[in-house]
């Protein structure tokens, strides 16, 4: 009998995600520990799991230095280690850990369905990790359905049951559609080249001259509707704004984070290494689906009197300038925009969280007024976060849309620059119309009580935003060395 | 020692920021007196400046290679006078500011941090830097305006910075085209501004480049027809935000347009002449005549703004020696007039809470020293000889005179506007008996308001009275703008604008040949 050629290195940080989830809830079922319990079993599975993506990094940079990339590819060409799966596992857990701080309030708030949440959320990561690493489209399927339907979950877990629950429903009917239409891209794609695997398929491609592309280019094009749809880009959006909503404040950043973290991350694996031939083709359309996120986010967001569906047209708006960095052809400016964004919309959402109570399902902008007054410090983190996602100078935000605007522009796209540079004026208006809200108005209401793990979680995120703002260099550093293969 | 000049003032807020909010009455003053350390550096850099055309006491420190960006400071004649208005003007507007209740500590603070960001505009000579500190002034002058500001603060806030915004956004797009153009030409992108002025451009993105960051800075100076948030934010700012915004903050584009429309696109600034020069002189008479019929005081002298910037842009487009010396000048004689006009306005607001002139009424009999200060002003700001703004208009009036008669006739008409709307104006505030009740009542300046004053009052005089103290140390710069269009353009600045072309003999035989020619 022949052992297979396992690499258990290249999925060490899933797997102890996924053995962290279980033991959590066998411990759960078997002791019915206090929370406290869960959350130190919680620590320890970040911080392993953390650490091996350290430890994959360094091997990459290892190969990378030697020339020699084949020990990148594990589990018989499934499973990549080069520096953009690292990268994005990377950000992917570490966000997680952000998000559990931010989002502990509202796990405790559950009772005993806490240690699902814990669970729910270690899978999601698992998923959206191996959806990341996988060199194969099938994988890269199964890992996005085992992450959104764990967001499905955490969507409605939530003691005000009608808006929760409404916001699950939608996500998951609209979320299964665009899984269904991936899927089918998949298939189609792999009509056309007798591939699953991304490398095999730019390795076709180099091979043979596709007179007829048809195929392919509809397969190509359900992909991006499909991974359109999980990074809420426009015209796939209308489910962001509900689910945004009605999820527990808890933990929607967490959940929107991830989505947009790995949904980039696929679309820049299949587009940029796999079909580099086609970029006459994809290029165009990313750029129009840009412009219309851009567009669309920031001027419905001008109208929001919610904050969190203010934060999610936002988020649409994002979805545009970080797709801009995409058409240009390059990751570094996307690697470093998701990342940086990443953190913002956690630490805003840790913040919502605070304001409106974790488990509420709205947060009306007057619940704002005058949290200067009340709260200053939440205030000035509120502030600046905000800032920082409008990209503000000296914020995180300010070079990641530098990154992707000069990518951009290189790549002979200028129109889609101007745009982008026009809409983040108008996310500027915005966002100052939360900061006026809290600033310039009179108070109402008392002091709003902040928990130790959110407070970190807010710090974390606003430290992080000034200082990736003032000194990029360490992670754009780590942006450029994240290619993908 | 730069780097000290933006550090100091950050220093300065985080310190008024650690005082607690309980300690409400240390704020103020120790804020007055960390912002005269800036000021104490600004004059030693004032008196050490040698007066030549390169960027002095440099530093530059790599910021991140792959994109060619870095903290890249300097100084030279044009931005040097600048910097020591903005280290000058701070403690003044802190020690206008007696009359914030609120929320002290921030102002402040905030105050502070916007010195800090108006002093690195104009030291950086790094395009990405320079955008670094210009977007982020707004946030500091956004919430002095929307924080401490009257009535309509917060859409004259938001009309700010949406304005300001939307401008550079357009030149951001500008600045990523100029440091891709250095990528394709010379391998590797770069922000320096020395960098980005050897760049081969064609004439049609040399025009489009200019455009875009003629936009940026005409919203900032503001030019007409994009003056209308100047008003707003004028008349709703704090005494201390409408000093700084009128002193410094509107001549970031002014000193825009000189250092970076002429500097980087020399060919297209001399095309765009005519429409710049046009653009301004239009500003002259439409801000004169507009100011002469508001009925608010701090309107009207928001309007002046808008007219005597327009003799900067004016002396910036002459390209002649005269009209850039003028536009340097005026820079500062402004920031000195209209900061002193916007405190005295301030000043009466306190008192009576309204700034409608027809409120007021022979304020004379009551309020000497006040009329007597406001009467020196007026007179500067409509350019009395003997007095600072004379200097100025006198210069980019000459020097426009030479390329572009035509404006130069039509902008003098804005000095006879001047005098109307200031004189009026103060005829209808100041003279006659005073008939109201409370204005018989009002007390004159305080010690701590004369003290204000008069630091503002001698410049005026000095700059007035011996413009050489500050013209050697320009026009080394100045000509060397001069030089550089000359150089890279075909246009020749005509001799009577030249002050390089006067011929210096330096031997005897030298000096009879030269008088045979």
């Amino acid at each position: 009998m022949v052992t297979p050629d396992v690499q258990w290195i290249a999925i060490f940080p899933e797997l102890i995600l996924a053995v962290g989830a279980a033991v959590v809830l066998l411990v759960e079922v078997q002791w019915k520990p206090p929370i406290s319990r869960l959350g130190l079993i919680t620590v320890v599975t970040f911080v392993l799991a953390f650490v091996f993506t350290i430890l994959q990094w360094a091997q990459a940079e290892d190969a990378l230095r030697v020339g020699f990339t084949g020990d990148l590819v594990g589990f018989s060409g499934m499973i990549l280690m080069d520096g953009f799966a690292v990268f994005g596992r990377f950000v992917l857990i570490g966000v997680m850990g952000l998000g559990l701080l931010a989002g502990w309030r509202f796990i405790e708030s559950l009772g005993r369905r806490g240690a699902e949440a814990i669970a729910l959320v270690l899978l999601a990561t698992t998923g959206f990790s191996i959806m990341v690493a996988s060199n194969n489209l099938v994988l890269m399927f199964l890992g996005l359905e085992v992450g959104s339907i764990a967001l499905y979950v955490l969507a409605g877990m939530t003691r005000q049951k009608t808006r929760s629950d409404e916001a699950a429903m939608k996500y998951f009917l609209l979320g299964s559609f665009a899984s269904a239409i991936f899927v089918y891209g998949v298939a189609l794609l792999y009509a056309g080249t007798g591939e699953f695997e991304i490398l095999a398929m730019r390795g076709f491609f180099s091979d043979v001259i596709v007179t007829t592309p048809a195929v392919i280019l509809i397969g190509m094009g359900l992909v991006i509707v499909g991974l359109g749809f999980k990074v809420s880009a426009a015209p796939f959006h209308n489910w962001a704004p509900d689910v945004y909503q009605g999820a527990p404040a808890g933990i929607t950043g967490y959940m929107a984070a991830m989505a947009k973290i790995a949904g980039f991350a696929a679309i820049a694996r299949i587009l940029i290494t796999g079909l580099p031939q086609f970029d006459q083709n994809w290029a165009p359309v990313l750029a129009g689906i840009a412009a219309a996120s851009m567009l669309v986010g920031s001027v419905v967001a001008l109208v929001q009197s919610d904050v969190r569906r203010l934060l999610a047209y936002s988020g649409i708006a994002h979805a545009g300038f970080i797709m801009t960095g995409i058409v240009g052809g390059a990751t570094e400016g996307m690697l470093f925009y998701v990342t940086v964004y990443a953190i913002k919309l956690v630490g805003a959402f840790a913040i919502v969280a605070a304001v409106s109570g974790s488990d509420s399902s709205a947060s009306d902008i007057d619940e704002y007024r005058g949290l200067a007054k009340r709260s200053p410090l939440l205030a000035v983190s509120f502030a600046v976060l905000l800032l920082g996602m409008a990209g503000l100078p000296l914020t995180s935000g300010f070079v990641a849309k530098f990154g992707v605007f000069t990518e951009a522009w290189a790549g002979g796209y200028a129109w889609l620059v101007i745009v982008g540079l026009l809409m983040s004026v108008v996310t500027f208006a915005f966002y100052l119309r939360v900061i006026v809200v809290m600033f310039m108005d009179e108070a109402e209401g008392d002091r709003v009580s902040v928990s130790t793990a959110l407070r970190w979680a807010v710090g974390i995120a606003v430290v992080g935003t000034i200082l990736t703002g003032i000194a990029p260099e360490p992670l754009l550093k780590l942006a450029a060395d994240a290619f993908p293969l | 020692m730069l780097t000290w000049l933006i550090a100091l003032p950050v220093v300065a807020a985080i310190i008024v920021a650690l005082v607690p909010r309980k300690r409400e009455e240390i704020h103020l003053p120790l804020g007055i007196t960390l912002s005269v350390l800036p000021l104490a550096l600004g004059a030693y850099i004032f008196y050490v400046f040698e007066p030549t055309a390169e960027f002095q006491f440099t530093e530059h420190a790599v910021w991140y290679e792959p994109w060619g960006i870095s903290w890249s400071l300097g100084l030279d004649g044009i931005s040097m006078p600048m910097v020591v208005l903005t280290a000058l003007l701070v403690p003044i507007a802190l020690g206008a500011s007696t009359g914030i209740k609120t929320r002290r500590k921030e102002f402040v603070a905030n105050t502070l941090l916007l010195e800090a960001g108006m002093i690195g505009v104009f030291l950086a000579t790094d395009l990405f830097l320079f955008f670094v500190f210009f977007e982020v002034i707004l946030v500091p002058m956004y919430f002095i305006i929307g924080i401490w500001g009257s009535d309509r603060r917060k859409y004259a806030a938001m009309k700010f910075f949406l304005y300001t915004a939307f401008g550079s956004a357009l030149m951001l797009a500008g600045i990523i085209a100029l440091a891709l153009t250095h990528a394709e030409q010379f391998g590797s992108p770069s922000f320096a501004l020395a960098d980005l002025m050897t760049l081969e451009l064609s004439q049609g993105a040399e025009r489009w480049l200019f455009a875009g960051f003629a936009l940026a800075f005409a919203i900032k100076v503001p030019l007409f027809p994009l003056h209308t948030w100047l008003p707003d934010a004028h008349t709703e700012a704090p005494t201390a935000g409408s000093v700084l915004l009128a002193g410094v903050l509107l001549k970031l584009g002014t000193y825009g347009l000189l250092r970076y429309n002429l500097g980087l696109f020399p060919e297209a600034s001399v095309d765009a002449v005519w429409i710049m020069g046009t653009l301004a002189v239009i500003g002259i008479v439409y801000g004169a005549v507009v100011a002469i019929v508001q009925p608010d005081l701090k309107k009207l002298v928001a309007y002046s703004s808008v007219s005597h910037l327009g003799f900067i842009v004016l002396g910036t487009f002459a390209l002649t020696s005269g009209g850039l010396q003028g536009a340097v000048i005026q820079n500062v004689n402004h920031g000195l007039t209209t900061g002193a006009l916007f405190l005295l306005v301030g000043m009466i607001y306190e008192r009576r809470h309204t700034k409608q002139i027809s409120e007021f009424g022979g304020l004379q009999k009551v309020m000497p020293i006040y009329a007597g200060f406001f009467l020196f002003m007026i007179f500067a700001s409509i350019g009395l000889p003997g007095l600072n703004g004379f200097v100025g208009e006198f210069l980019v009036l000459i020097g426009t005179y030479t390329t572009l008669p035509v404006l130069a006739i039509i902008a003098a008409s804005g000095v006879v506007l001047a005098a109307i709307y200031l004189l009026w104006a103060y005829e209808r505030v100041f003279t006659g008996i005073p008939e109201k009740e409370e204005n018989k009542i009002l007390s004159d300046l305080s010690l701590r308001e004369i003290s204000l004053l008069t630091p503002l009052a001698i410049l005026v005089l000095i700059i007035g009275l011996f413009p050489n103290i500050l013209l050697d140390k320009i026009t080394p710069s100045t000509e060397g703008i001069l030089d550089y269009i000359e150089v890279s353009t075909e246009y020749e600045v005509p001799a009577p604008g030249r002050l390089g072309d006067v011929f210096v003999a330096e031997t005897e035989a030298e000096a009879i040949a030269g008088v045979d020619n």
